[in-house]
C-alpha cells in the first residue's frame, strides 16, 4: 500500500490504540489467575520443602518479618490429624548477598528436633541464575542442597566450602552458591525469629494485640502451644 | 513452491541458525543444554506460526513506509498476551518455557519473517513458513545445546553419564561460540552435498 501522511499516522494509531486495548484486557482477564497460579506454586512448596502435602497438613499461622526492603515469611505447618507441629516453612530472599543476576528466593523447610532445627529440604522459589551453571539449583538433589539437606541448622557455616562453609558449590557457579547459602542464613535467622516472638505471644495469650494468627494458632483442641511443640515427630 | 517445499527449506536451504545467520542472541544465550535449546525453539516457533498469520492478514492495510514499526507493535503485543496467558492458565508450561518469551520479543527470526515473507504471501502459505522456519531454528537450537551439554557437562537431556571431568568452557558463552561456529560450518559443508 502506498504511503501518505495521513494514513501512516491513522494506520499507525490504529494500531497502537487496539495493541494496547488488547493487551489490557488480557492484563485484566489473567491478572487474578496469575497472582492465584503463584500462590498455589508457593503455598505447595510450603508443604514440599517438609515432605508433606496438603491433605495431611495445613498452615496454622503466618508471620513475617521485614528487615528493609526484604521480607521473610515463617509458615507454622501442622498435621490436620492431631494438630502436632510438622515444622516451619522460612520464605526468604538471599537478603545481604546477590547471585549472578539478581537475588535468590528461597522456601526452607525446618523441622524440630529438641531445641534443635533441622533443615529439610529447599525449594528454590526465584532465580535467574545462568542456564546450565547457577540454574542448576534448581534441580532435585543438587549439591547445595545435599549439603544441608538433615543437617543441623546451628552447627552449619553459612558459605561455600572453599572459604571454610558448609555449602559444597555447583561446579563453576561460585557467585551463586554464596547467594544459597546466604538465603539459608536468613531463613534460619527468620525461623529463630518467629519462633522468639511465638513464644512471647502465646505468654500473652489475650494479647488482643496479636491478631488473627494467634487466634487461628489457638486452634480448636484447645491445647497449649507449648506442648505441642513437645509432640513434633521428627520423621 | 509446493507446501512441502516451504517447510524443508526453513530446515535446509534458509535455516534460521546456520544459513540466515538470524536470531544469534537467544541462540548462544540459551543453547547450555538440549532441553533449553528445543524449549526456545518450541516457543519461538509457536510466536512466529501466530504472527505470520496475523502479519499476513493485516498487509494490505499497512501503508509501506511504516510496516516495520507495525509489525513490531503487533509481535510486541502478541507476545506479551501468549505470556499472560500461559502464566495464567498453564502455568506448568510456563514454568519450563517462561524464560524464553520475553527474549523472543527482540528476537529478529520474527521480525525478519514478518518481512521477507509473510508480508508477500498468503495466509496458508504463511502459516507453513512459519512451521518450517520455526522447524528449522528449534532442530538447530537442540543441536547445539546437545553438543555443549554433552561436551561441557557430560550429561544429554539431563541424563548425566561423566560427572565433573568435561570441561566446563563449554557451557560458558565461548564454548557457545565455538560450537556455534563448527556447527555452522558442517552444516553448510553438508547441506550444499
Amino acid at each position: 500500500m502506498k504511503s501518505s501522511l495521513k494514513n501512516m499516522v491513522v494506520v499507525l494509531f490504529i494500531i497502537t490504540t487496539v495493541s494496547a486495548l488488547l493487551v489490557a484486557l488480557v492484563n485484566n482477564m489473567t491478572k487474578e489467575a496469575i497472582a492465584l497460579s503463584n500462590q498455589q506454586t508457593k503455598d505447595a512448596a510450603k508443604y514440599k520443602v517438609l515432605s508433606t502435602t496438603s491433605e495431611e497438613a495445613y498452615i496454622l499461622c503466618d508471620t513475617t518479618r521485614l528487615i528493609g526492603d526484604f521480607a521473610i515469611n515463617v509458615s507454622t505447618v501442622a498435621k490436620k490429624s492431631d494438630n502436632a507441629i510438622v515444622g516451619y516453612a522460612v520464605e526468604t530472599p538471599s537478603i545481604t548477598k546477590s547471585g549472578y543476576t539478581d537475588r535468590i528466593i528461597l522456601m526452607v523447610g525446618f523441622l524440630e528436633e529438641g531445641d534443635d532445627a533441622i533443615i529439610n529440604h529447599v525449594e528454590v522459589l526465584s532465580q535467574k541464575e545462568t542456564p546450565g551453571l547457577g540454574a542448576n539449583m534448581t534441580k532435585p538433589g543438587n549439591s547445595l542442597e545435599q549439603s544441608v539437606f538433615g543437617k543441623s541448622a546451628s552447627t552449619l557455616k553459612f558459605s561455600v566450602t572453599k572459604e571454610g562453609g558448609s555449602f559444597d558449590a555447583l561446579t563453576g557457579s561460585t557467585i551463586s552458591s554464596r547467594a544459597y547459602a546466604n538465603a539459608v542464613e536468613s531463613a534460619y535467622a527468620g525461623y529463630l525469629w518467629a519462633k522468639g516472638r511465638l513464644a512471647t505471644e502465646n505468654e500473652n495469650a489475650n494479647d488482643t494485640a496479636s491478631g488473627a494468627s494467634l487466634t487461628e494458632y489457638n486452634n480448636p483442641t484447645e491445647s497449649e502451644p507449648e506442648a505441642q511443640k513437645g509432640e513434633v515427630e521428627n520423621e | 513452491m509446493s507446501k512441502l517445499q516451504i517447510i524443508s527449506k526453513g530446515i535446509l536451504k534458509e535455516n534460521p541458525t546456520f544459513v540466515l545467520i538470524l536470531g544469534m542472541c537467544p541462540t548462544l544465550g540459551v543453547t547450555s543444554s538440549a532441553i533449553n535449546g528445543m524449549g526456545m525453539g518450541v516457543a519461538t516457533m509457536a510466536v512466529l506460526i501466530m504472527s505470520n498469520i496475523v502479519i499476513s492478514l493485516i498487509k494490505n492495510v499497512i501503508p509501506d513506509k511504516v510496516r516495520i514499526p507495525a509489525f513490531i507493535v503487533v509481535i510486541a503485543s502478541f507476545v506479551t498476551m501468549i505470556e499472560m496467558l500461559m502464566q495464567a492458565y498453564v502455568p506448568s508450561l510456563y514454568a519450563s518455557l517462561g524464560v524464553f518469551i520475553p527474549l523472543i520479543v527482540v528476537n529478529c527470526i520474527i521480525l525478519g519473517r514478518a518481512e521477507a515473507f509473510a508480508s508477500k504471501n498468503g495466509v496458508l502459505d504463511s502459516a507453513l513458513d512459519g512451521i518450517g522456519i520455526g522447524l528449522g531454528f528449534t532442530l538447530s537450537l537442540t543441536a547445539i545445546g546437545a553438543v555443549r551439554e554433552v561436551l561441557g557437562a557430560g550429561s544429554i537431556f539431563g541424563f548425566t553419564f561423566a560427572e565433573g571431568v568435561m570441561p566446563l568452557l563449554f557451557i560458558l558463552a565461548p564454548g557457545g561460540f565455538l560450537v556455534l561456529g563448527y556447527l555452522m560450518v558442517l552444516f553448510n559443508r553438508v547441506a550444499k552435498r
